[in-house]
């Protein structure tokens, strides 16, 4: 407009003019600060058990990732409880989510309701909750069991609701297609629907995955005398989280970043080849869309 | 949908049920709703004495309580195969955990746990612990140092064992906060914010009432609640900046306090991190505690628990695990090999105090009746979670 | 006869969920509600109908109450203010390296929860070069910010900005730029375009967003137990410390049940205002 325009009033114009991109680039380093941060001092030598203060760069810890007995234990729960949770969450949130989806029945809207609650419930109400209903019944076994359901518990909603944002735009002529070929209802499930709702599958999965093996404060609760990965870190806050704990969430965080990935550009692969969703141009990350429809 | 694929749901749909089902007859145990059978008492309980311990000795101990060489060179000693683990952070928190498993006469594996005097007695009263087979363990009753040989809860030393014993005191920032020599002192606004206090009920409050000059060891209901609630105040007018376990360390060595209420061995290995940092006894006098080593009703291996318990209290063995850990020793003879292997240590008055050093402490109080323990108690916390 | 089949199907499969989440989410909340009414025996606890734990149990931990609405209220109004710049930056603005934005604000997710806190503690300690910077500021004082409402408040303003940002941004997304346009073409200036086309049109994921923020963030109690101090204690470590160390469990069940009716007074209020497409979106996500 101002082709006359002096510099700083140029200088002006550019920052105004890319001011949402500046605070949005200051507010992503704002969240990654705290895990650049935990990467760095994965590299630290304290000299005491406190990795607070920067003290020298060492690789030992990394060469040594394994070597807290406690640890791998507490890590080893973890893992065999998230995978667990997840394939029971997956299956029975999918299978929600296809009565949801496709068909109408009395006590729909109860079912959703059903769904939506335990999302809006604080988590610290769940924890609490589940451990008054093991107290009062007498169990004494808190442990690996109650940690499983609560898992489970907590994750099918997720499930639920990715799975469903994805059966929603589904194109169902295909499936009368497969069935105008002469395919079985089972056979058209397995050849046409589970492979085009494949994708919701596995990023309500990850979610799940992610949920769990994250969880703190509904595990803290139910846990008894079983230590997960997030317990361990809260005990050892204690009396100096060793060093290592970083190496393993930074582990964890490269596998998990590197599977979103991968997902990422095998989902759009999948989508350039089947088109089965001409109206979304560009597909969003599975996990970006699971948080959004949540 | 085909009648296979139905099948399936159906199954799935009834492999879950009885899943649950069989989780929920399970748990028809006894719920906290009823009062509790009468306590199972550890004696009853048969304990086979053997000739030879043998087989997996699981230990619950304090985190940063025991060197690394003492738990293999017991293995090698004794065949017996031990698993360790640091999962006490707290007495209370500890309790609350485990209460489902001992009051149905389990120990989650554990034959071993150690737990600060007063947790010890309540356990025992809980019917929770079980006695020691003397014969089993003849290094402690000849080795246990005089002073400790009476516990007003155990008077014949029969069911607990100490582990350590420690003082509660002033852990100060020499550098930032020189003129602290008193527990009074940590109310001076000159700190304010950069003073902590322990989280525990019996450590704190007894300190602050010296401070006020009451007699500890007699204390009322009323002087533990005023004591209190001087300690509410300071919280909320934000002298104290935070309530802390062990973890006030971490606030001593990155600067963020420079003085608080703290323990005296930690003192010692914080001098690693930071040489200005020091235990200061109080003028007041300091608590004195010891942890001690239970057997839990249900422990499957009793007899390793006691082999361990011997081990510990050979001198020798108790000076590998002194040198390291820096609290008080109850084993007597722990000094003299020291003496001629770490000199330092065995003169570090720390961790053997002459009787002049602890001349105006008192061993560690705690409030009457279950009924006037648990109004203390609701006060206190509420203080924590202000 | 389809229609009916179609019905045992939708029976079928909806079962085993349905199951689970009666059994150990809807009756784990009448035992919440029924241990709230017991009398604590010292040794056991006893059924009652004890409505007094609930008054006892306000009347002592009100301050916490409120003090855990004004964080999370804070908290929630901070992470809108971040989060709606940064998701239209990704939507509209950051071209090509949109993938990368979005990457970055998800990555926190799969950072350990209690690391990430942790972090903050070292970030934020006295001697750190972040608390200098402030010092020299004078923005703060005496070296202090940890164990500070501030501190508290950040804390949860991080942990929880990615729910706010992802739903925004999925919102804006979808949003037809055309409108936009056409606003411009009608001379709409800039500020205009924005507050009659765009953020009308991404409201759902506000009002997502905010949900999403402020339930957890109600009942947090994490960042206060690591960035807080006595003052900053919310409803949360309350209820933690009742059940997991004194063993007060009708008052901790009370507290618990209090806040979860209070939040669900809250969000329906809220929905009521913000229209329901929000947290039971899935009809308006079948568009």
């Amino acid at each position: 407009m101002s082709a006359s325009a002096s510099a700083p009033s140029r200088a002006w114009h550019w920052l105004r003019e890319h001011a949402v991109l500046i605070i949005g680039v200051l507010v992503v380093i704002y969240l990654l600060v705290p895990i650049a941060v935990i990467f760095f001092f994965s590299f630290n030598n304290p000299s005491g058990r406190y990795n607070f203060t920067w003290v020298g760069f060492t690789l030992s810890h990394w060469e040594n990732v394994f070597g807290i007995p406690e640890l791998n234990e507490a890590l080893w729960t973890s893992i065999k409880l998230a995978l667990l949770a997840t394939v029971i969450s997956t299956v029975i949130g999918t299978m929600m989510a296809l009565a949801l989806v496709r068909h109408q029945f009395f006590g729909r809207r109860a079912a959703n309701f059903l769904i939506v609650i335990p999302m809006a419930t604080p988590e610290i109400v769940m924890g609490s909750s589940l451990l008054s209903f093991f107290l009062i019944l007498g169990n004494p076994a808190l442990g690996f069991n109650t940690l499983l359901i609560a898992h489970i518990m907590f994750c099918i909603s997720f499930v639920v609701v990715v799975v469903r944002s994805r059966l929603i735009g589904f194109d169902r002529h295909l499936e009368e297609a497969a069935k105008d070929l002469g395919a079985s209802p089972f056979t058209t499930f397995r050849l046409v629907t589970l492979p085009l709702i494949m994708p919701g599958i596995f990023g309500a999965a990850m979610l799940a995955f992610a949920l769990s093996i994250d969880d703190f404060v509904i595990s803290n609760f139910n846990s008894g005398t079983t230590v997960t990965f997030p317990l361990y870190i809260f005990g050892a806050f204690q009396r100096g989280v060793p060093v290592e704990v970083n190496c393993i969430a930074m582990i964890l965080f490269g596998v998990t970043v590197l599977a979103m990935v991968a997902t990422t550009l095998q989902q759009r692969r999948a989508e350039k080849m089947a088109s089965v969703r001409p109206d979304q141009e560009e597909e969003i990350p599975i996990v970006v869309s699971t948080v959004g429809a949540a | 949908m085909t009648s296979a694929r139905r099948k399936a749901v159906v199954s799935v749909g009834f492999a879950l049920l009885a899943l649950a089902a069989a989780i929920l007859l399970a748990a028809c145990g006894s719920g906290i709703e009823e009062p509790p059978a009468e306590a199972a008492t550890g004696k009853g309980n048969e304990v086979e004495v053997e000739a030879k311990p043998s087989g997996d000795l699981t230990i619950s101990n304090w985190p940063y309580y025991i060197d690394k060489q003492t738990v293999p060179d017991f293995e090698k000693a004794t065949g017996v195969s031990v698993k360790y683990i640091e999962d006490v952070n707290s007495n209370e928190a500890f309790l609350a955990k485990m209460k489902p498993l001992l009051a149905n006469g389990e120990s989650g594996g554990r034959s071993l746990m150690v737990v600060t005097d007063w947790m010890a007695r309540k356990m025992h009263e809980l019917g929770y612990l079980q006695e020691f087979e003397p014969a089993a363990i003849p290094n402690f009753e000849k080795n246990l140092a005089d002073n400790l040989r009476a516990a007003s809860y155990d008077p014949g030393r029969d069911f607990a064992a100490p582990w350590q014993s420690g003082m509660t005191g002033l852990v100060v920032n020499t550098e930032k906060a020189p003129d602290v020599h008193t527990i009074c002192d940590l109310f001076d606004p000159k700190y304010k914010g950069k003073v902590e206090m322990l989280n525990e009920l019996r450590d704190t409050v007894p300190l602050v009432m010296k401070c006020e000059g009451v007699d500890v060891e007699h204390a009322t209901e009323a002087d533990w609640l005023k004591a209190i609630e001087k300690i509410k105040g300071a919280a909320e007018s934000g002298q104290i900046r935070r309530f802390t376990g062990n973890d006030y360390t971490t606030d001593m060595s990155n600067g963020n306090a420079v003085a608080v209420i703290g323990w005296s061995g930690d003192a010692v290995q914080l001098q690693a991190d930071n040489p200005n940092i020091e235990f200061r006894m109080p003028e007041e006098g300091c608590i004195l505690w010891s942890d001690n080593m239970v057997i839990p009703v249900g422990a499957p291996n009793p007899t390793a628990a006691e082999a361990w318990i011997n081990y510990v209290y050979d001198p020798v063995n108790q000076a590998q695990i002194e040198a390291f850990v820096n609290y008080v020793s109850p084993v007597e003879g722990t000094k003299e090999v020291l003496l001629k292997e770490e000199p330092e240590i065995a003169n570090n008055k720390l961790i053997f105090p002459p009787p002049s050093f602890t001349k105006n402490c008192s061993i560690q109080p705690s409030p009457g009746t279950p009924k006037e323990e648990q109004k203390i108690n609701q006060a206190f916390n509420a203080v924590l979670n202000g | 006869m389809a229609a009916l089949r179609s019905r045992v199907s939708a029976y079928g499969l909806l079962l085993p969920g349905a199951f689970w989440l009666i059994v150990f989410f809807v009756v784990p909340l009448y035992f919440l509600g029924r241990l709230s009414l017991d009398t604590n025996e010292l040794t056991y606890y006893k059924f009652n109908w004890h409505w007094q734990n609930y008054s006892d149990a306000l009347s002592l931990y009100d301050t916490q109450f409120v003090r855990s609405f004004i964080y999370s209220g804070l908290a929630t109004l901070i992470c809108l203010l971040l989060a709606y710049p940064l998701a239209y930056a990704i939507a509209f603005k950051a071209g090509r390296w949109r993938h990368a934005l979005l990457l970055a604000v998800v990555a926190p997710f799969f950072t350990t929860y209690l690391i990430r806190t942790i972090s903050w503690v070292t970030i934020l300690s006295a001697e750190s070069p972040v608390v200098e910077v402030l010092e020299f500021l004078h923005i703060v004082n005496n070296g202090r910010l940890l164990a500070t409402a501030p501190a508290v408040v950040a804390g949860l303003v991080y942990n929880y900005l990615p729910f706010m940002v992802l739903p925004i941004y999925a919102s804006l997304e979808r949003l037809d730029t055309r409108l936009m346009e056409a606003a411009k073409d009608l001379y709409a200036n800039a500020a205009t375009t924005f507050f009659k086309v765009t953020l009308p049109l991404s409201a759902p994921g506000v009002v997502a967003g905010t949900l999403l923020t402020f339930i957890p963030a109600t009942g947090d109690y994490v960042n206060a137990e690591f960035l807080g101090g006595p003052g900053n204690q919310m409803i949360g470590n309350v209820i933690q410390s009742l059940y997991l160390k004194q063993q007060e469990y009708p008052a901790a069940a009370a507290l618990s049940f209090v806040l979860m009716a209070i939040i669900l007074v809250v969000v329906l209020i809220y929905i009521r205002f913000a229209g329901s497409e929000a947290l039971m979106g899935e009809e308006g996500m079948a568009r």
